[in-house]
């Protein structure tokens, strides 16, 4: 917070004041994710913000080793809303992808991107969280019923669907 | 055919998504104007009556209050609130660096548990600028202080950056504090516990949650938290739980400055009894009680020896002023109406049998609802033996614990035993038989009923 921003909430706190204040933790605090991100480069995941907008991020995963994922990379994109990170950023599988809780337009059905999102999580959080997510499909509620009944009963099909669903250049049709 | 299945998938999707995302829209500040609790009577005038009979009782106790609003956030807004309120009520500066300082020590548990820094440094800041801030504005005038307090919280992103630093500090909690939780867990894993019910921005606090945070943010700053839990269960007075404070002796910090919670299934709101919001005063307090003093004197003057000796007669009168004054100043003061009620009675020129007795009577609340059954409902309420919760006794409860000292002079023990006392047998039935009733206390109840 910079010195001008403490003068005036002293002189007069008022709620417009404190919500520019609140766009700028966004910035501060994605600036400060982007740092530590580079900084430790967690093999397996990488992520760096679109040109100049800090609010939208694209992200690789990895698949894990020893799943059907194995040796395939995956774009994702992140778009974050302003009022994170109290708010969950939209995360979009941008390859495509088979996968029981991934449709096919790149959504993800994963709780701590929707309900139990907490302002602890943060993007390497996230990223961990996906990739971790390709090996371990929660398959109780699925987005993409076929995958989640072949998981168990027909590794090999799986694993072909998957390998003919990837494409690395193309991306999903959602196109946002 | 391919197509207008998919699109179809897309639209469920779609629709989906639209309800995952519905959020029932909610109205009013994130934190309201204090205002009279007779409110919440009102409210639950027409509701069932369990609720009435609960709710009747409750502006009489709790005098005012604060509603948050319901957007799944109320519980940790209503406790952060208060507890920030509860500071400025305290007016020293220098407990708001204490507070810092305590909850800036507490980042080792933060980070044992693996927070980051960089992820909660922004939610601890604007715990702390809040704290000084509200610091900065002690000295001013105590009105434009709260409101100022009143203001901060209703920036959404402020409150949640505060609710959102409380959570972890919850969290961070439970997690080093294991053994004290997970027995309320069951089998659920604790760290499981907090990622799905304690950290998650949206998630309301709950009973464990509500524990770990007395514990980690309530209870060490020396204050204590109260929670009423108005629900249908039987009986006719709000559930409510205490959180107390220890001090460093370990044992239980006497009148603690309480942050109050009501709760209604799935709501808190805040509560605050008189002495929360005025500093407490002997200055009302002395006025009412001159008043009863008043009273007192002239029914002794014009009645026999005999009439004054019945206890019925006294509290009668004494009854009548109770609920005014616990309606305008809560009960936690008796103690002191009663040191005072003796100097400003004793330069009264009486006789030493009216003395006592008028020092007795208080100690008998067993007359008086008898004496004012029919005038007036409210000192049923006030209750006795015949109906006794915990309401109802405590002011005569404290009463008696202060005056049995002085009273254990045998010119007492022998009125206690005397006709008039209501232990004899002989007196007894009279006053129970409404005819003799009316006849005994005809004079004092004329007095009532003009009041």
């Amino acid at each position: 917070m910079t010195a001008a921003e403490v003068n005036s909430s002293e002189a007069k706190i008022s709620p417009p004041s404190r919500s520019t204040t609140g766009s700028a933790n966004v910035t501060k605090r994605l600036q400060t994710e982007l740092m530590t991100l580079m900084m430790s480069s967690t093999p397996g995941i990488s992520a760096f913000p679109n040109d100049e907008n800090l609010l939208q991020w694209t992200a690789t995963i990895d698949g894990p080793d020893g799943t059907p994922y194995a040796g395939l990379s995956f774009k994702l994109s992140f778009e974050f809303p302003s009022t994170y990170p109290l708010t969950a950023p939209t995360v979009l599988f941008k390859t495509p992808i088979y996968h029981p809780n991934i449709d096919f337009s790149g959504r993800i059905c994963l709780d701590i991107l929707k309900d139990k999102w907490s302002a602890i999580y943060n993007v390497q959080s996230v990223l961990l969280s996906l990739q971790s997510l390709l090996g371990e499909p929660n398959n109780s509620s699925p987005l993409n019923g076929q995958a989640a009944e072949l998981w168990d009963k027909d590794p090999v099909e799986y694993k072909r669907l998957v390998l003919a669903r990837h494409r690395e250049d193309e991306e999903t049709g959602l196109g946002l | 055919m391919g197509s207008s299945t998919y699109i179809a998938e897309e639209e469920l999707a779609h629709l989906q998504k639209l309800s995952g995302e519905y959020q029932p829209e909610v109205t009013g500040p994130l934190v309201g104007e204090r205002q009279s609790s007779s409110a919440i009577t009102t409210e639950y005038a027409n509701a069932d009556p369990v609720y009435r009979t609960k709710t009747a009782a409750l502006p009489s106790k709790y005098s005012h209050y604060r509603t948050c609003r319901g957007d799944g956030h109320c519980g940790w807004r209503a406790i952060a609130f208060t507890y920030y309120e509860a500071l400025l009520r305290l007016g020293d500066k220098n407990r708001f660096l204490e507070e810092e300082t305590r909850l800036r020590s507490l980042h080792n548990l933060l980070n044992t548990i693996g927070f980051q820094e960089h992820l909660y440094e922004d939610f601890a800041d604007e715990c702390f600028e809040l704290l000084r801030k509200t610091a900065a504005s002690v000295p001013a005038a105590d009105e434009s202080a709260a409101a100022s307090l009143l203001v901060s919280f209703n920036d959404e992103a402020l409150s949640m950056a505060i609710i959102t630093y409380f959570k972890l500090l919850t969290s961070a909690w439970i997690q080093t504090h294991a053994n004290d939780f997970q027995p309320f867990l069951l089998d659920q894993d604790i760290r499981e516990y907090c990622a799905t019910q304690i950290e998650p921005s949206i998630c309301e606090i709950d009973h464990v949650g509500m524990s770990a945070l007395a514990e980690v943010l309530v209870k060490p700053a020396g204050f204590a938290l109260e929670v009423l839990y108005l629900d249908r269960s039987p009986g006719e007075e709000i559930n409510t739980y205490h959180f107390d404070p220890l001090g460093h002796d370990g044992l239980p910090i006497p009148n603690p400055p309480m942050l109050r919670l009501l709760y209604r299934p799935g709501h808190y709101d805040i509560l605050y009894k008189m002495e929360d919001i005025h500093i407490p005063q002997a200055a009302p307090i002395h006025v009412a009680l001159a008043g009863y003093a008043d009273e007192f004197v002239p029914v002794g003057r014009g009645m026999s020896d005999v009439m004054t000796l019945i206890p019925g007669m006294y509290p009668t009168g004494l009854g009548q002023n109770w609920p005014a004054v616990s309606y305008d100043y809560q009960p936690t003061a008796i103690p002191q109406p009663q040191m005072a009620a003796v100097p400003t009675y004793a330069p009264v020129p009486v006789s030493t049998t009216q003395d006592y007795v008028s020092h007795v009577n208080p100690t008998i609340p067993v007359e008086s609802p008898i004496g004012m059954s029919i005038n007036s409902p409210m000192t049923i309420e006030r209750g006795g033996p015949f109906r006794p919760s915990m309401y109802e006794l405590e002011p005569g409860f404290h009463s008696g614990q202060s005056h049995s000292l002085p009273f254990q002079t045998s010119i007492f023990r022998n009125s206690h035993y005397n006709t008039a006392h209501f232990l004899n047998p002989d007196f007894q039935p009279e006053e129970w038989t409404p005819d003799s009733e009316y006849v005994t206390s005809n004079r004092s109840r004329n007095k009532s009923s003009s009041q």
